[in-house]
């Protein structure tokens, strides 16, 4: 935390998007800095997910401003990509190839030259893939592994950002709590995280600040270091009745 | 239940917009095509039976001239378009549609409509049969492809069969289904041509309705297979995608590919020679005979000469007739039979390839079929035989006492008012019937087939 | 900086990678080559025998004449006596059919890869004095049945199945990323999706045009050696340009249908109903709007006008037929003097009445062709609504069996028809005997090729035919990727 910087990776200013008749974001500021966990909680359609998208430019917003690195996502697209890595809920890979091969392929795409297999091959055993698991083709991989190659990806592109869509859900306690370990890890490297969850308690035990979603809105911001969980619940229920 | 079944389906059909958007565009094609075809056929018939009647006419009035010279202007004979061509145009296209019934040999039927048409030509006759074989099919996948994959993905299937619904009421109300939506696009198509069929004249109604009940068992027995066929692909597709495309990959191969590879099967099982090669020999066999019989009947071999003076002529040209139909029969009857062969082994291969067997049927039914082609150019063959014998009985009763003189001989109207005009009444309904037992009996296999195949294909239990 | 040429070729090497690991561009590839080989193997059988047709055309013609004038230099040194009907002498005779003269359209070397109207229009003709109905409308002989099915040749290949496996290969070429979760991860990294896609589009349609293209090539300068020449060469070339512009036009059509964002199943739904209606219903629907708008006269209206002039001239020549016949008991009438021969009066009948006839029928005859013609020029007019009826077209003439060059073929006969009749006509007349020396001075036919830049000319109009849809195509690919929905 004491190497975090005060300009924000990820930063968000008056953040709109609609579909429709939907306000599915509405006046969003946000800004996460690096070496910080920012959790996003909320019910389903809450905007979490947009959120993450408009950061991709997998949307463009209605109007307000997406930063990354204090670029604008919608003027300066790939550039900004170059500085984050997206893990959504379920990374998916190519099933005909290896883990070693996706990561080569992704990394590749993501720097633009050839990266050395032996420096991937590390990068895939330090989020505890083995050398043996690594040539394995991707379709016999579980979940967990999947998501531990996204985690190699975003290594190998040394990205300062990182975007998460409820990276957790489905996995099993050890499978989940092994990832969390590895975000802390990233975090400690100075990597800022943005992530999306439903899960109230790995919010708790993960981030260092949490923010609550309802219909679009940012209605609350939190520092979860100084939350019990009892009343993290509490807030969290209240908000959402709102 | 499976009613119940098959009216859930159908309603689905019709709320996603499938049955009355492709089925609608389907049926308004198939009418207007029927409207459109009767019209031209019936005006080419007309056209060619005043032709044929002035034809007639023009021969009785001839002038008095030498038979032989009667027998070079000849008749025409022209093919009557049958009433169901505008359904199956068949080989009609492909085939001529006037014989010039001249002295000396056999004339072929002249005058291919192909033949005067561009390339386009081969890309398909527009037919209510070519849309019903092409385009049936495709329907059929388009409405059904997703039948049990579909509802599998959504776990409906699962549901449904857990309530107590056997596989097989499922199945065969997904086929109730898809042929209630086939039979209602297809019926004003059939009402249409029952009502052409009321309007023949009235010795051939019977026959017409015939044949139209026909027509109408075998395309059901064609579209039956192909219901049970997308039944089974989807029953056994892992994904309404993968179904869809496994299906579209059938048609394909099956309807436009399988056809070529078929036609050329059956040319290497049963040859047929190039025209020259048919000539070539029909005429050396020709020439042989007219020299043994020449030799035999006339007592020389040579043509013409000291020997056999021209008041022989009439004697000599029925003579050499006579050796000429034996010859000629034998080559055509060879040349058609191989064919009518290829045609048969391609409708066997029809058990595979369903779309063979139900052109043939439908052909068959319609009279466009090479048989009833094959009976015409027998009958016009037969008329120019008896113009041909005709001429030389005169020739030899008039002319020949003649001598140098033979060809001032002239005859006079009663002889050419001693053959009759030409007569033909295509084949009735038995005919067609016998001549495609296979490929009706081809298309019950296959359905049963199917039918097999689908059952087994069905999930057995939730 | 990330080179856009760069992730190109990663992404082809990567999508190769990916393709060839699940066997199907392989198997796809595989397919192709075995459908062309077949096509290959029918084109050069039906091409074989064409030329051995022609073969032994030309040599019965020759064989013919030296028998004939063997028989001529006998009766004329008076070891014969000639024959009342077959006269080498008599110029009667030699103009109907004794001399057995052949026009012939000759075999084109790129004929194997289509058969184009060769089965339907006659490339040979039996050339007489006699009227021109007599002849002109002899066909090869084939079962009809199978006419109606059509042949299995390349041009087959390429213009049905080409297009659908193309789309085999890529109606999910966006989808399937999309729906399997792969096209986020993609876009997640700092590339544009048009590279993603060009990438992705290269990797299928090198094998496939490879295979399509040079597989035949190949074939075609192996087996045929009159191949090598510098103008068969460049027809070749165009002929390979015109299947990547079809493959190309298939290609960025599964494209677009990909960039218009809908689900796999969705996508290969309207694919296959945008074949349906390119290749199979609309070529029938024009044939019948074409044969509409420039009827053909009717084949029943020129038998009765036949059958009345035929009546007409044997009014005519009645005297002239009946005329005393004492040539077969005394041949040695039919013996030339000083270059004179008395030819029979019937015979003399016998050609007024055709020459009338032909005269007679000419213009009805002349309908046909011009017609024909100008369905043929509504045809090239509308072509580009189909690019199938495009390269049909542009691939038979080609190979030399389109309809424009039987319809030459046809007017060079025709013309011939009219010297070989100018020939014989004042000799029948006036009774001059066939000499020697005749048999090489009379009209001979001669084969001569369409005009090479016409065929080129019109090659390269059909090419832009097929690639101005193309680039349009491309045009709207390009604007539908970029607003395309990720999720």
């Amino acid at each position: 935390m004491d190497r975090s910087t005060d300009n924000p990776i990820l930063e968000t200013i008056n953040l709109c998007k609609r579909f429709g008749e939907t306000q599915a974001l509405h006046q969003v500021n946000l800004h996460v800095k690096s070496g910080e966990i920012y959790c996003l909680l909320g019910a389903n359609g809450a905007g979490k997910t947009t959120l993450v998208n408009v950061f991709l430019g997998f949307l463009e917003p209605t109007s307000g401003t997406a930063y990354v690195n204090g670029r604008d996502v919608t003027g300066d697209g790939l550039a900004c990509k170059r500085e984050i890595a997206y893990i959504p809920e379920q990374v998916m890979l190519y099933g005909v190839l290896s883990g070693i091969e996706n990561l080569e392929y992704f990394a590749e795409l993501a720097t633009g030259e050839r990266q050395d297999r032996s420096r991937l091959l590390a990068h895939l055993e330090e989020v505890g893939l083995d050398r043996q698991a690594a040539v394995r083709r991707v379709s016999t991989y579980s979940k967990g592994m999947r998501q531990k190659v996204g985690i190699a990806i975003a290594l190998a592109k040394r990205a300062c950002a990182l975007l998460l869509d409820e990276p957790t859900s489905g996995l099993d306690p050890k499978a989940a709590s092994e990832f969390s370990q590895l975000l802390r890890e990233a975090r400690d490297r100075g990597v800022a995280i943005l992530t999306t969850t439903h899960d109230l308690f790995h919010a708790k035990q993960t981030s260092s600040r949490i923010g609550i979603m309802n219909q679009g809105r940012l209605v609350t911001e939190l520092d979860s270091q100084e939350l019990g969980n009892a009343d993290l619940e509490a807030l969290y229920l209240q908000h959402m009745k709102a | 239940m499976i009613r119940r079944i098959a009216w859930r389906e159908f309603i689905e059909f019709i709320r996603d917009g499938r049955l009355p958007l492709v089925g609608g565009l389907f049926a308004v094609l198939l009418v207007v095509l029927l409207a459109v075809g009767w019209l031209q056929e019936s005006n080419l018939n007309s056209e060619r039976s005043a032709a044929q009647g002035m034809d007639y006419n023009d021969w009785l009035n001839q002038k008095n001239r030498h038979p032989h010279d009667a027998a070079h202007q000849g008749m025409h004979v022209f093919k009557p378009i049958p009433r169901l061509f505008l359904i199956d145009p068949g080989i009609d296209p492909f085939v001529g549609s006037t014989i010039w019934l001249r002295s000396h040999r056999q004339s072929e039927v002249k005058f291919r409509p192909a033949q005067d048409l561009t390339g386009l030509q081969r890309f398909g006759t527009l037919s209510a049969a070519w849309m019903l074989q092409i385009l049936g099919p495709l329907f059929v996948i388009v409405l059904g492809f997703g039948a049990l994959s579909g509802e599998r993905e959504q776990g409906t299937l699962r549901q449904t069969l857990s309530l107590g619904v056997a596989p097989q009421q499922i199945l065969w109300g997904k086929a109730l289904a898809l042929a209630g939506s086939l039979a209602l696009l297809l019926l004003p198509a059939l009402l249409l041509a029952l009502t052409g069929a009321g309007s023949a004249i009235e010795q051939d109604r019977l026959d017409l309705l015939i044949r139209l009940i026909l027509l109408g068992v075998g395309y059901a027995l064609y579209l039956g297979i192909a219901i049970f066929v997308t039944l089974a692909v989807s029953a056994v597709a892992p994904s309404s995608r993968i179904s869809l495309v496994l299906l579209i990959g059938l048609w394909i191969a099956s309807v436009i590919v399988a056809p070529r590879i078929a036609a050329d099967l059956s040319k290497a099982w049963h040859p047929n020679p190039t025209g020259v090669e048919f000539n070539t020999r029909l005429d050396n066999d020709l020439e042989h005979r007219y020299r043994k019989v020449w030799k035999e009947k006339l007592g020389t071999e040579k043509r013409w000469g000291p020997e056999l003076p021209l008041n022989r002529w009439g004697e000599a040209l029925k003579v050499d007739d006579h050796a000429g139909y034996e010859v000629t029969d034998e080559h055509f009857a060879r040349l058609w039979d191989a064919f009518a062969l290829q045609q048969q082994s391609q409708e066997w291969i029809g058990l595979a390839v369903p779309v063979l067997a139900i052109r043939g049927f439908s052909m068959g039914m319609a009279g466009t079929d090479f048989f009833h082609h094959r009976e015409f150019a027998q009958a016009a063959e037969r008329q120019r035989r008896l113009i041909q014998d005709t001429m030389s009985k005169d020739l030899i009763e008039h002319a020949d006492p003649l001598g140098n003189q033979h060809f001032s001989y002239k005859a006079g109207s009663s002889l050419w008012a001693s053959v009759p005009p030409f007569e033909y009444s295509p084949p009735k309904v038995g005919f067609a019937l016998r001549h495609n037992k296979t490929s009706l009996f081809v298309l019950l296999a296959g359905l049963l087939t199917w039918i097999g195949i689908a059952h087994l294909a069905m999930p057995r239990s939730a | 900086m990330t080179d856009p040429f760069r992730t190109f070729l990663l992404i082809f090497r990567h999508e190769g990678r990916v393709l060839f690991a699940d066997r199907s561009l392989w198997l796809v590839t595989a397919i192709l080559a075995g459908l062309i080989f077949y096509a290959l193997y029918n084109g050069f059988n039906a091409t074989t025998i064409r030329e051995r047709t022609i073969t032994y055309l030309r040599d019965l013609q020759q064989e013919t004449q030296r028998y004939t004038i063997a028989q001529l230099r006998r009766i004329m040194e008076g070891k014969e006596l000639p024959d009342p009907f077959a006269n080498p002498a008599d110029p009667a005779a030699i103009g109907s059919g004794m001399g057995r003269h052949f026009a012939v359209m000759p075999v084109l070397p790129l004929a194997p890869l289509a058969f184009g109207q060769s089965d339907i229009q006659p490339d040979y003709y039996q050339i007489t004095y006699r009227s021109k109905a007599n002849f002109m409308y002899d066909t090869e002989i084939e079962n009809p049945w199978n006419l109606l099915t059509g042949h299995f040749d390349l041009c087959f290949v390429i213009v049905y199945v080409l297009p659908l496996l193309v789309f085999s290969l890529s109606y999910n070429l966006l989808s399937a990323e999309r729906e399997h979760g792969t096209l986020k991860m993609l876009l997640s990294q700092p590339v544009d999706l048009s590279t993603i896609v060009a990438g992705k589009l290269a990797v299928r349609a090198l094998p496939v045009l490879l295979c399509a293209t040079l597989l035949p090539a190949m074939v075609l300068l192996v087996l045929r050696p009159q191949l090598f020449d510098i103008k068969n060469l460049f027809l070749l070339v165009l002929f390979i340009a015109e299947i990547i512009a079809y493959g190309l036009f298939w290609f960025v059509l599964a494209l677009l249908v990909n960039a218009w964002g809908r689900s796999s199943g969705t996508n290969a739904l309207v694919l296959t109903t945008s074949w349906v209606f390119l290749v199979l219903v609309l070529p029938v629907i024009l044939n019948v709007i074409v044969s509409t708008i420039e009827p053909v006269p009717s084949r029943t209206e020129l038998a009765a006008r036949t059958r009345v002039i035929a009546i007409h001239t044997l009014n005519r020549y009645n005297d002239l037929l009946s005329a005393d016949y004492r040539y077969t008991t005394q041949p040695e009438i039919l013996l030339p003097k000083d270059g004179k021969i008395d030819v029979p009066i019937r015979r003399k009948g016998l050609f007024l009445l055709q020459r009338d006839q032909d005269q007679e029928l000419q213009e009805l005859l002349k309908q046909f062709e011009t017609q024909l013609a100008a369905q043929q020029a509504l045809v090239d007019r509308f072509s580009f609504l189909s690019p199938a009826i495009v390269v049909n077209e542009c691939l038979t003439m080609l190979a030399g069996s389109g309809t424009r060059r039987h319809l030459h073929f046809r007017e060079l006969v025709d013309r011939f028809h009219r010297e070989w009749k100018a020939y014989f006509e004042p000799r029948i007349l006036r009774g001059v005997a066939i000499k020697e020396a005749d048999f090489h001075s009379m009209p001979a036919f001669t084969w001569q090729e369409q005009s090479f830049s016409a065929v080129v000319i019109d090659a390269l109009v059909r090419l832009l035919q097929i690639l101005i849809p193309t680039l349009l195509m491309v045009w709207l690919t390009k604007r539908w990727l970029f607003n395309y929905r990720v999720i």
